[in-house]
């Protein structure tokens, strides 16, 4: 909770004011019931026993005043408050997102989206709640009980005193409660995360769950967790349902108390008429604060959790930052050099092992090896989503750790074996490369990725949009806006992670044509199954177990007779058969 | 309705909710006129038996009202946590006998939502319902019952007051409504940007654009925050205009009570039990407009849930449709069921009016053949194999599995005997053990052993620090493309189907390995009939027939040396891959 608090930064002085208003308001409203049994009173003060209409008079003007001031200060507040509750969880939001973005790569790789999701959205908003509502409640309920307990005093000590008993009640009562509820709800949001996380999946494949006839297992899987979710959850209402009701009912003991000790302090005289409607009134403020905590109760509950499923985010390690010092990499000549290179994603399996190599500026370098040989970790090392565990990498001389993260991202140019694309429409797909790109530019782009041709078959052509991930294009499609996307941005270095995989080969072929000219002048990774697509780069490196095995040109290399001999007799052979 | 069972199976526990809010209101309500009593009778006659023997009861209307509450607590909290379970756990299931056709007018990520969300927040709403936001009513309305009862006189000042109160009420109901829609929906934007950034992140990262997303997402949270203020401050107006209308209400039946008071028309405990009366309107009236917030965030994910309910499942099927056909015989006889027949087959995603992504397809597979088909990108090669399986139905012609057509069978009876590696690998959290054992449940260890040797996976399953119990997904082990086709590879074979449908699944497998997957194929699929997608034509030539697919279409089918002799479109295709290679081993 203190750290919420920061968030309020330069809203403090309006938070005062608000709460000044909410101090007011509260003393407004504890002075009602006084006014309120001062004006019965006032009803036999006159000599004869009768009504006193002046004095009647000024109590009631005093009263309408103290009314009107009480609604005008409440608007104020709530006025106020609506904007200083949204603001703050505005900046709140902003923040989780803006951590996101300074994540490394790792984090995102261990976690479901769903799971963060939930964080952005749900825990938020859970604190939104709680910041707009719970906070004014909670001061207004305090000041409320405090004033009200100070009046209750001055007006009878005695009569306080038996309105108390119920005081302890209501402590026991509550922690009893709370102690119950807490694990209670704590295990509730356990068993829900979990039953999300099975929905997500579930949902997420459908397909194969469907093609496997999984269904009736899934939901029996969903029945189980839904089961115990409905244990703990119907455990925890309850206990926190026996709250609210509760209360009342003190409440009411409370009001039985004061009518009977009152009434028979009145009837000996210690007491007049008045004094007891004031009680009642005071004494149902004092309670009122306490009921509408227990009614805010769940609210705040998920408020603190939420916020702190928020935080935890927030104190999650970010991308190492840019060392002291770090150098801007401009005009990148494209000169590559992995020494000695150890890594792994976990630290008891490691994929590379001490690969050396050096690929000069403007060459191009396939790598090529089976699956899972650590072709694609060389270009999340390169690129440094990953850092290395062992060895460096240099790029024109330098350490890439030495330059600047942003420098060096943006000297490379990326096509991933996975394409993704943003909902918006085909032209801001394109331009996600270079924002400032003319029209002529992009067009010049996608037609190099002989992407041009199918976006001008589509009704909207280049305004189509785009639904979330492109779902409306084919996977090969998507494949070719990505790389007009690349070519778009013009990378010094330029890295193809099996970049036309899903592309048909004679798209490919076209593509092929299209990306030799983007190569020229750039230093190019090529990471590719199909042989014939890398046979002419300069250097071709196998790699296997983490290990560069082998590393030459193809004619060097199928000379040598090795490894590469193997996987190209193995592809030939397979055309022969 | 789509709630109609529901509201069913739960009135009688909802209504003996219901019931005991009412007795817990009343509780309530008998106070104020119980110490109208006190006052007037017991206080004013110096009754002290009086005070007492009300006092009593008093207290015992209150125990009355703790008992009725708790029975009311456990009752309310029952049924609302036993209908949010069943309504999570029918939409769960609904969504799961969707078609992929009605599936696909929701995105995944709000499917989800509704799942999670929406339905809590309904969930919600009814146990709320059953405690405060009925007993306000009641409490209201029986607070200006028993003051008209108690006092006719005053209660002309409540014939003003009420009426006003209720055009503020109205009101603010209509201006807030469209205001908290519109938060809603600002509320899902932000979402979306969210998710949106968590899938592409990479690609973010590799291009720098953090600004942009930034600037997206700030928008986006702009929207956020200015709606929700704007319809919070268009609230808080309404609750200090309903407290001071009360209030003032208050004000004038003092002033008015103190004149007949004077006039001996009024008991003095008569104008305390009116004003504690008024008092508990007000609570109740302003416990209604916090009510209000939560019931259209309710109401909105209600709509939501419901939308999904409403969907039907287009597919329907013969109960008795059996595997029948000319061999008549029943699923035993395997060998027909291999049999695959499209006539006329044309689909589109979009229904009729949408551009056909399979257009006109005719072909036949006998059981145990091998089939391969290829073609360019979007030709319609997987919108053609999942129309197998009834993941759609064709928009027109007749697809026929085993001699049967299979719009008359089960899609799970018909799924039972198909086996698909899709495109994208799809597998799940748990044990590589538990991804393999997928495709057959009671398969013995030995089995998933050899089903993974056969997808060339063994090996390096066996590298990885805990074996086949390594887990996969969140925080499991990281396995690269290829790995993982492997595993969804192993998950199809150790079924042993029928039909065995490979969706260009070695995409991201290396040449050696596919070589071998393959070959173990030939022996393992002996009897099975075979579909095998591919970019590669290495991938298909020595199979028994090739499809050629352009634009939807088919354009020819044959063997490998057919195709070459005579179909353009596969001459063309072969060049662009194999030309190049055999050339240099020629030379």
């Amino acid at each position: 909770m203190l750290r919420l608090w920061r968030y309020f930064g330069s809203e403090r002085k309006r938070l005062i004011l608000i709460f000044a208003f909410v101090i007011a308001t509260s003393l407004l409203a504890v002075a009602a019931p006084y006014l309120i049994g001062s004006a019965i009173d006032a009803m036999s003060a006159a000599d004869d026993g009768g009504v006193d209409f002046g004095l009647l008079e000024i109590i009631l003007l005093v009263l309408v005043a103290a009314y009107v001031s009480e609604g005008v200060l409440s608007f104020l507040q709530s006025w106020l408050m609506a904007g200083l509750s949204q603001r703050v969880v505005k900046q709140l939001r902003g923040s989780l997102f803006g951590k996101l973005q300074k994540l490394p790569l790792r984090f995102f790789d261990s976690r479901s989206h769903g799971e963060l999701m939930s964080r952005v959205t749900n825990d938020i908003d859970n604190v939104s709640n709680t910041v707009s509502q719970s906070t004014v409640q909670l001061m207004s309920g305090f000041i409320g009980i405090v004033g009200s307990l100070i009046m209750m005093l001055v007006l009878s000590p005695l009569l306080t005193l038996a309105t108390l008993i119920t005081v302890p009640l209501v402590y026991l009562l509550a922690k009893f409660v709370t102690s119950r509820t807490g694990v209670l709800f704590k295990e509730q949001q356990a068993q829900l995360g979990k039953l999300n996380g099975h929905i997500e999946e579930t949902i997420t494949g459908l397909q194969v769950v469907k093609a496997f006839n999984h269904e009736a297992k899934s939901i029996q899987q969903f029945e189980e967790v839904n089961g115990k979710l409905l244990q703990v959850s119907l455990k925890a209402q309850i206990w926190s349902g026996f709250l609210m009701p509760l209360l009342g009912v003190i409440n009411n003991i409370g009001i039985a108390t004061i009518a009977i000790v009152g009434g028979v302090m009145a009837v000996n005289g210690h007491l007049s008429v008045g004094l007891i409607a004031s009680f009642v009134g005071y004494s149902r403020q004092f309670v009122r604060p306490l009921n509408e905590m227990a009614q805010i109760y769940n609210v705040l509950l998920s408020g603190v959790a939420g916020a702190e499923r928020v935080f935890e985010v927030l104190d999650e390690k970010e991308e190492e930052p840019d060392a002291p010092g770090a150098i801007v990499l401009s005009n990148p000549k494209g000169h590559v050099v992995f020494e000695n290179v150890n890594f792994g994603y976990r630290q008891d399996v490691p994929i590379l092992n001490n690969v050396s190599f050096d690929s000069p500026k403007e060459s191009s370098t396939a790598l090529v090896g089976p699956t899972g040989a650590g072709k694609t970790t060389i270009v999340n090392l390169l690129t440094r989503f990953y850092d290395v565990t062992g060895g460096r990498i240099l790029i024109d001389g330098r350490d890439i750790r030495d330059y600047t993260r942003e420098s060096l991202r943006l000297c490379f140019g990326i096509v991933l074996q996975d394409t993704y694309l943003f909902s918006g429409t085909i032209r801001d797909n394109i331009l996600y490369g270079k924002p400032d790109a003319t029209e002529e530019e992009m067009l010049q782009a996608s037609r190099m990725a002989n992407a041009d041709a199918f976006i001008r078959r589509l009704p909207q052509g280049y305004g189509t949009e785009l639904t979330e991930n492109g779902g409306n294009l084919s996977q090969g499609q998507r494949q070719l806006l990505a790389i007009a996307r690349v070519i778009l941005a013009k990378p010094s270095i330029l890295i193809l992670d099996e970049a036309t995989s899903s592309i048909d080969t004679r798209t490919e072929l076209h593509i092929q044509e299209a990306l030799l000219k983007v190569m020229k002048g750039r230093t190019t990774f090529i990471i590719a199954h199909r042989l014939n697509t890398i046979r002419d780069a300069d250097a071709i490196m196998v790699i296997d177990r983490g290990k560069l095995q082998e590393k030459g040109t193809h004619d060097a290399l199928m000379e040598r007779r090795g490894v590469y001999y193997g996987m190209f007799d193995q592809q030939f052979k397979n055309v022969q058969t | 309705m789509p709630y109609g069972r529901y509201i069913r199976k739960y009135w009688k526990s909802f209504l003996l909710a219901i019931l005991f809010v009412t007795i817990e209101a009343g509780a309530d309500l008998m106070m104020p006129t119980l110490l109208a009593n006190i006052i007037d009778e017991g206080i004013a006659e110096k009754d002290m038996n009086h005070v007492l023997q009300m006092g009593g009861l008093m207290l015992l209307i209150t125990a009355m009202g703790a008992v009725a509450a708790s029975i009311r607590n456990v009752v309310a909290s029952h049924v609302s946590q036993k209908f949010g379970a069943e309504l999570r756990s029918d939409l769960f299931a609904k969504i799961q006998s969707l078609s992929f056709d009605s599936m696909n007018q929701f995105d995944r990520g709000s499917l989800i939502t509704r799942l999670t969300n929406d339905v809590t927040l309904v969930q919600n709403f009814l146990n709320g319902m059953m405690r405060i936001f009925v007993k306000a009513p009641i409490i209201g309305i029986g607070a200006l019952i028993m003051a008209i009862r108690l006092n006719w006189n005053l209660s002309i000042i409540l014939l003003v007051i009420v009426p006003i109160v209720i055009v503020l009420v109205a009101l603010n109901i209509r201006i807030g409504f469209s205001r908290f829609m519109n938060v809603q929906k600002s509320l899902d934007k932000v979402n979306a940007t969210v998710r949106e950034y968590l899938s592409g992140v990479r690609v973010v990262k590799a291009f720098n654009r953090f600004d942009y997303e930034e600037e997206r997402f700030e928008k986006s949270n702009e929207e956020q925050r200015a709606r929700s203020t704007n319809a919070m401050r268009a609230m808080s107006i309404f609750n200090p205009a309903i407290m001071l209308t009360v209030n003032f209400g208050i004000v004038t039946v003092l002033w008015l009570g103190g004149r007949w008071l004077n006039a001996d028309l009024l008991p003095v405990g008569h104008l305390v039990a009116f004003v504690n009366y008024m008092t508990q309107i007000l609570f109740a009236l302003m416990m209604l407009t916090m009510v209000f917030t939560m019931f259209i965030r309710a109401k909105a994910s209600a709509q939501r849930v419901g939308e999904v309910f409403k969907q039907e499942n287009g597919m329907t099927w013969r109960e008795e449709g059996e595997w029948g056909g000319e061999t008549g015989g029943s699923a035993g006889a395997k060998g027909s069921i291999g049999s695959i027949e499209f006539r006329n087959v044309t689909f589109s995603y979009g229904g009729e009016q949408g551009s056909p992504a399979v257009d006109d397809a005719t072909f036949a597979c006998r059981p145990g053949e091998t089939i391969g088909i290829v073609g360019s990108t979007g030709s319609g090669k997987s919108s053609l194999v999942e129309l197998i399986p009834r993941f759609y139905d064709a928009d027109s012609g007749e697809i026929r599995v085993g001699h049967t057509d299979i719009r008359e069978l089960d899609p799970s009876a018909l799924r039972e005997r198909i086996a698909i590696v899709p495109q994208q690998t799809m597998l799940f959290t748990g044990s590589i053990m538990d991804n393999i054992r997928w495709g057959k449940e009671d398969a013995t260890d030995e089995e998933v052993v050899e089903a993974a040797k056969l997808a060339e996976a063994h090996e390096f399953i066996q590298r990885l620090p805990e074996d086949y119990q390594s887990l996969l997904g969140q925080r499991g082990v990281n396995l690269s493309g290829g790995q993982k086709q492997r595993i969804s590879i192993a998950r199809a074979l150790i079924r042993r189907p029928d039909i065995l449908i490979l969706d260009d699944c070695t995409s991201a497998v290396d040449m050696v390995t596919e070589a071998r997957i393959k070959s173990a194929l030939k022996t393992y699929a002996q009897g099975m009939t075979c579909l095998l997608i591919a970019q590669r034509i290495t991938s298909v030539m020595d199979t028994d027939n090739i499809i050629v697919m352009d634009q939807g279409k088919i354009v020819d089918k044959g063997t490998h040396d057919e195709l070459l002799e005579r179909c353009q479109v596969y001459q063309e295709i072969y060049r662009s891959q194999i030309g190049k290679e055999l050339k240099t081993d020629v030379v």
